[in-house]
């Protein structure tokens, strides 16, 4: 214990910290302006200068450690004094130009100097000159407001670790730029501008927008850009958010955000959002009235079910949309129609996945709190670079290799390329094969420990099977593998972060099983890296074919009767259609009526010209969207829904966290969830849901998992998995073994194949509607590696033709080295040069999901940049 | 007195040869039978001060590292010499290099270090060729290596050449510089003996102070003391530069006065002239009025005259010489050489210039000097590192020694 005093008050303490943390603690101010919550203490600004007894000079309280007995005084004289010399210096170089600087009113400089500084500066020689720089189109930097405290720097590389901008020059000549000169080559996460005390860093999109004092209300709601679900605090003015602010002590992000938290939102208020219900008249959509709208999408769909019966009926969910939304879409579909046709793009990879681990490991096997990843002793990535597509988790990451805790990766990852301690890129769709490898090196050193027998004896089996099938060609050394050994044996406790390309291949089973093993051998806590905001609330919300809400398979009677008693109506006890089945169906003709909420089918399935041809083969196709997207166009009907900010809800992320969205402004469309009741109600069903309010109160009254759940209680932020409900303890003991001849494939090289390139700036969902996000986000584009562009001879901005069996386009290259073999890489972002457009499929047979590996394709050059300007 | 530059006299004083013909290296022979504990004590008994400025007690360094349980440790010869006015390490560097890595290897032996950089400053490229010959030879003959004259110890020496920052010389800052980050100083403690290069335990010493270790090894620490003072003992190097009639590199037993330096050493003032001023240590010690002459140049009896021994770079002036544009000359060098880290040295040192400059050039006002003062005040002792407190008290020493001159009301005028 250790006791100090502070301005006369005695202070206990457990642990030795700075002396302004302690005051901090105790309620004593100290003003400070390097310092802050998230970064590392620094002492170059001196404002927190403080007199300590015995010590003839004044201290800096953020870096001076308490030790016991120590007597601090905060207001002295001298230390006024000091503090008020700082400020006039630290005004020297400033030009003072708070009247037309959008900071004023937050600056910390300027509320600092109000308070402590000299009224009057007695610096009468010429001040420093740096123009404004405008050669970003994000960050404006104005250095001659730069008072150095260097924030940025830290934050940039000690917590984002993008190091990307740095100090240039020395004393007083010193400025902040990024290494890249004017413009910005960085991840755009804008923690910069965050941590930034002065109007140095200030976004460009909100400059001159607003002031600090024009906003009307902050709400504190969450992120609807990806499956991490940060919190932030969105400002507020008439009815649009000027700007969304992070908190150091908000959220699980706790302060940090990503390029499409801070900067995306924007995509709400786009010219494609939807304000008007539409309808299809001759050949075309026209405005309509709700009225109209939903009485046609309710009767029509009455109509088919009277027909073709409720199995011609389907629905597709999206992890886009609330629990509520979701929760409403599902009782439509089982109580209303009476068909269990409903699915997602969550069905794609999330879902399938986890039913895969929880069959093994117990329900909730995947769900664990973040914070894990940087208490945990190594790190496992693979099937998706979380950098990029979840970067706050991606943040974890690095986080946890500056800790020195062992990170490997598996596959292409350019945003964690720094941070692994092994790299390990295989050879195109060689994963199992290395993982084979992995799992036998690491059981020479770690036998099985017969905690599972039941898993144990499935481990000997599926290594007996794979024995004959190892090969050594997924084109790694072995000291590559060894390395990769000795790292995993390192791990006590890894987390494991699984991504989306394990599971859409047709060797998914067995890669899933592979995982399995080393998350047994390692003990291992699983992370899926969840795309979208509401992945796992979709799958808690029963969207999926096979189960209902909170997860009970559909075919166990007693579940069903639990709902069928709350719905009062009849559900189907055999599973219902994946997405991929009903696609097909439509194209057969067996399905007649789509209700598709928040997805755009024609950019987020492959092969979009055969999913073009089923829809247009529907007798009704309903899309209830915020936004018009290529899928509305072919709708029948067309309900536009609340936006993320216009509506409340909830949502579940990759954690099992349920977390409470909150209506922030005021929208002209109808919520997802009402206009779902108002078409049972049209169809013959009357739901008695007045506001989210009622459906949570039904969801956990009903659910098993989600009894007593409130918002209120989710807004303590601990709504976390298993809440107070009854996971299903019970492991599946039947068991199949994958199919052990899928590892051995006839070697690639030599060949190209394509697949879908992971963006930072956005996932081509609702982010490409973002005019921030689209400054950023380059056009479509081909990566390519040295391999191939050996082959092809291009440079970056070159273009190039790619066609894939069923498409072809011209893409400009970017070359990147790290890239192994002949792969090339495609965003999903652009509806008609997307990824997912060019690619074949076939349908996995163990999960009913698209498999896209082994998309050949061929690339050739067409005309260089050098050519075209000279054109 | 002839110990740190003794080999200088002997032809080819640079080539192993030459260095071993006047006795080099048999300290390292002696150093390497002995318990590195001894040598530690035998230099903390001693008493030898750390010859960079500071001044602080090279044995506590040493016992405080090898003490640490964390490997491996590092040995840095802080080579970084660029303070205005200071040249005393060049000869060494340039001349016996040999002394320095025999210095290094006994040091490096005697707290467990395997690996040492000579952190030398970027406008010494001669030194650099030399130095680096002198590694190359010293690995040959065996005196630098994985097993050192057959003994088993091992030690691996580098050249890291600086960039020119003069913050550099700030030992957190250098080993920022050598880790390949920007030179700034870190947060202390943990002090580098602790916690310093790539986070380990690190011995930093001057390239004097080094030099030092070969004699005091080979004669005990009894016989070591006999030069100089009790507080100071030992030899010191000099550099002489300015108004005299032989400026230069002087070894001299600690204490000497500063008369005997001028007059008897340097042959007196240029031209017959007469002494204005001193400044003692480099241009961040105070500079010191005429009649200080009788001061003992070592580390107690200089703070008594209003200024420091800092590196012993001593600077002299005449009657002629103009003090405000010393001044001026100085504070702008300080002002080139922040690092920008802290503000009261960012900002309030480039102050300092600009008002200095608009003095000399003819428009002060009255109240600058009072400012200068006030100025002087605000950054003393709110720095961050000693760089900003030195442009602080270097010019309250000029206001406060030579006031009319500062305020434009006597003295020279050039």
């Amino acid at each position: 214990m250790i006791t100090i005093t502070i301005n006369g008050k005695k202070i206990k303490l457990n642990k030795p910290v700075t002396i302004l943390e302690a005051a901090r603690k105790s309620g004593i101010h100290i003003p400070t302006l390097c310092d802050h919550p998230m970064l590392e203490p620094f002492g170059g600004c001196r404002l927190c200068l403080v007199e300590i007894e015995k010590m003839p000079k004044l201290q800096a309280s953020c870096t001076q450690q308490v030790t016991d007995g120590m007597v601090v005084w905060t207001e002295t004289e001298k230390v006024v004094e000091a503090r008020r010399a700082m400020l006039e210096f630290l005004l020297v170089n400033h030009p003072l130009d708070c009247p037309y600087c959008d900071k004023a009113g937050e600056c910390d400089l300027q509320d600092n100097t109000m308070k402590y500084g000299p009224a009057i500066g007695r610096f009468k020689e010429g001040k420093r000159k740096h123009p404004e720089c405008y050669d970003d189109p994000i960050i404006v930097t104005n250095m001659e407001r730069c008072i150095l405290c260097s924030r940025c720097i830290r934050m940039c590389s000690d917590v984002q670790g993008a190091d990307a901008i740095t100090i240039t020059n020395r004393g007083n000549k010193s400025y902040v730029e990024p290494f890249s000169g004017g413009r910005f080559d960085c991840e755009y996460c804008g923690n910069c501008i965050t941590v930034c005390p002065v109007g140095s860093l200030m976004s460009r999109l909100h400059k001159h927008t607003y002031r600090p004092w024009y906003i009307e209300k902050e709400v504190e709601t969450i992120c609807s850009f990806c499956g991490v679900g940060c919190s932030f605090v969105a400002q507020i003015r008439g009815d649009s958010i000027v700007r969304v602010e992070t908190r150091p002590d908000l959220g699980l992000n706790k302060g940090l955000l990503c390029v499409k938290g801070r900067f995306g939102f924007d995509y709400t208020v786009s010219s494609a959002r939807l304000k008007s219900p539409l309808i299809e008249r001759n050949g075309g959509l026209k405005q309509t009235t709700w009225a109209e709208a939903l009485s046609h999408a309710a009767g029509k769909l009455k109509e088919v079910k009277e027909k073709y019966g409720p199995a011609a009926i389907g629905a597709i969910a999206s992890g886009l949309c609330t629990n509520e939304d979701n929760y409403a879409l599902q009782r439509l579909m089982r109580s209303v129609i009476g068909a269990n046709n409903i699915d997602s793009t969550t069905g794609f990879f999330y879902g399938p996945a986890q039913r895969f681990f929880e069959d093994i490991f117990g329900q909730g096997a995947t769900l664990n709190p973040m914070q894990g990843i940087t208490n945990s002793d190594g790190v496992f990535v693979i099937g998706a670079d979380p950098s990029a597509v979840t970067p706050v988790l991606g943040l974890q990451v690095r986080a946890a290799s500056r800790k020195g805790i062992p990170v490997v990766t598996v596959g292409h990852m350019s945003g964690l390329k720094r941070f692994a301690t092994c790299s390990l890129n295989p050879d195109a769709f060689s994963e199992p094969a290395l993982l084979n490898m992995l799992i036998s090196g690491l059981m020479k050193k770690r036998p099985v420990c017969g905690e599972n027998i039941f898993f144990e004896d499935i481990i000997k089996k599926f290594m007996l099977s794979t024995s004959d099938n190892i090969s050594d060609a997924c084109g790694l050394g072995k000291s590559d593998i060894d390395k990769a050994v000795d790292e995993l044996n390192l791990m006590t406790n890894p987390a494991i972060l699984i991504g989306r390309q394990v599971v859409q291949r047709s060797d998914a089973s067995v890669l899933l099983l592979q995982l399995s093993v080393l998350i047994y051998l390692l003990n291992g806590r699983i992370y899926l890296i969840s795309e979208l905001p509401n992945d796992q609330g979709l799958v808690d919300m029963g969207c999926q074919p096979d189960t209902l809400p909170g997860g009970r398979p559909v075919f166990s009677d007693s579940m069903r009767k639990r709902y069928e008693d709350s719905y009062g109506a009849e559900i189907p006890s055999a599973q219902g259609m994946r997405l991929m089945e009903m696609i097909q169906a439509a194209h057969e003709g067996k399905l007649k009526a789509l209700y598709v909420m928040g997805e755009n089918l024609l950019l987020n399935l492959p092969d979009t010209g055969y999913v073009k041809e089923a829809l247009l083969k529907l007798e009704l196709l309903v899309v209830q969207d915020t936004l018009m997207n290529e899928t509305a166009e072919l709708a029948h009907v067309v309900l536009p829904a609340c936006s993320w900010p216009e509506a409340e809800g909830s949502y579940t992320n990759f954690e099992g966290r349920m977390q409470h969205v909150k209506k922030a402004v005021h929208g002209e469309a109808m919520e997802g969830w009402k206009i779902i009741s108002e078409i049972a109600k049209i169809i013959g069903v009357d739901w008695d849901f007045l506001t989210v309010v009622d459906i949570l109160a039904e969801l956990t009254k009903v659910s098993p998992v989600h009894k007593g759940i409130t918002y209120s209680e989710m807004d303590s932020g601990n709504c976390l998995w298993p809440y107070n409900g009854e996971p299903l303890r019970d492991i599946a003991k039947d068991f199949v073994l994958p199919d052990t001849k899928l590892i051995k494939r006839e070697k690639c090289s030599g060949r190209s194949y394509l697949s879908a390139d992971q963006q930072l700036f956005h996932s081509g969902t609702i982010g490409r509607n973002s005019s921030a996000l689209n400054l950023l986000m380059p056009a479509s584009y081909a990566r390519i590696g040295s391999a191939l562009n050996e082959k092809l001879s291009v440079k970056t901005g070159d273009t190039a033709s790619i066609s894939s069996g069923v498409k072809s386009a011209e893409l400009d290259v970017i070359i990147d080295p790290d890239i192994k073999g002949m792969m090339v890489f495609v965003p999903n972002t652009a509806a008609d040069k997307g990824a997912l457009s060019f690619m074949k499929w076939s349908m996995n047979k163990d999960f009913k999901n698209p498999a896209l590996d082994g998309n050949e394709i061929e690339i050739s050059k067409l005309r260089s940049k050098a050519e075209e300007v000279a054109a | 007195m002839n110990i740190l530059l003794k080999h200088i006299e002997y032809p080819e004083s640079t080539e192993l040869k030459g260095y071993c013909e006047s006795g080099g290296y048999k300290a390292l022979s002696k150093a390497l039978d002995m318990k590195p504990s001894d040598i530690v004590d035998e230099v903390r008994r001693s008493g030898l001060r750390g010859r960079g400025g500071a001044g602080f007690p090279a044995g506590m360094k040493w016992t405080i590292a090898s003490m640490d349980p964390k490997k491996p440790k590092y040995l840095i010869c802080n080579a970084d010499e660029g303070e205005p006015g200071t040249f005393k390490d060049k000869p060494i560097l340039e001349k016996n290099p040999h002394l320095l890595i025999e210095g290094m290897a006994i040091s490096a032996y005697a707290i467990g270090a395997e690996y040492g950089y000579i952190y030398l400053r970027g406008e010494y490229p001669e030194a650099k060729e030399i130095l680096e010959k002198a590694i190359i030879d010293s690995y040959a003959a065996g005196y630098l290596g994985d097993n050192i004259l057959g003994k088993g110890f091992k030690f691996h020496l580098f050249v890291y050449f600086g960039a020119g920052a003069y913050i550099c010389g700030e030992e957190t800052a250098m080993i920022e510089s050598l880790q390949g980050k920007r030179g700034q100083p870190r947060i202390k403690p943990p002090f580098p003996v602790n916690e310093g290069f790539l986070a380990k335990p690190t011995v930093i010493n001057n390239v004097e102070t080094f030099a030092n270790i070969p004699y005091l090894v080979e004669v005990g620490a009894y016989a070591y003391m006999k030069i100089g003072t009790p507080e100071s003992p030992g030899p010191k190097l000099f550099s002489v530069s300015g108004s005299v009639n032989k400026p230069g590199v002087y070894e001299l037993p600690m204490g000497t006065t500063l008369r005997e330096i001028i007059y008897e050493h340097c042959g007196g003032i240029k031209d017959g002239k007469k002494l204005k001023a001193v400044i003692p240590g480099g241009v961040s010690t105070p500079i010191m009025t005429a009649d200080t002459l009788d001061c003992p140049m070592d580390f107690v009896n200089l703070p008594k005259y209003g200024s420091m021994l800092g590196s012993g770079g001593l600077i002299v002036f005449d009657e002629t010489a103009d003090l405000r544009k010393v001044c001026l000359r100085i504070t702008e060098f300080f002002e080139h050489e922040s690092c920008g880290k802290c503000t009261p040295c960012r900002e309030g040192v480039g102050w300092l210039s600009s008002i200095l400059k608009r003095m000399c050039s003819g428009e002060g006002k009255p109240e600058d000097v009072e400012l200068l003062l006030e100025i002087s005040k605000n950054i003393l002792g709110k720095c961050f590192c000693a760089l900003g407190d030195g442009a602080a008290i270097v010019v309250q020493g000029f206001v406060n020694n030579f006031r009319p001159e500062m305020e434009g009301r006597a003295g020279a005028q050039a």
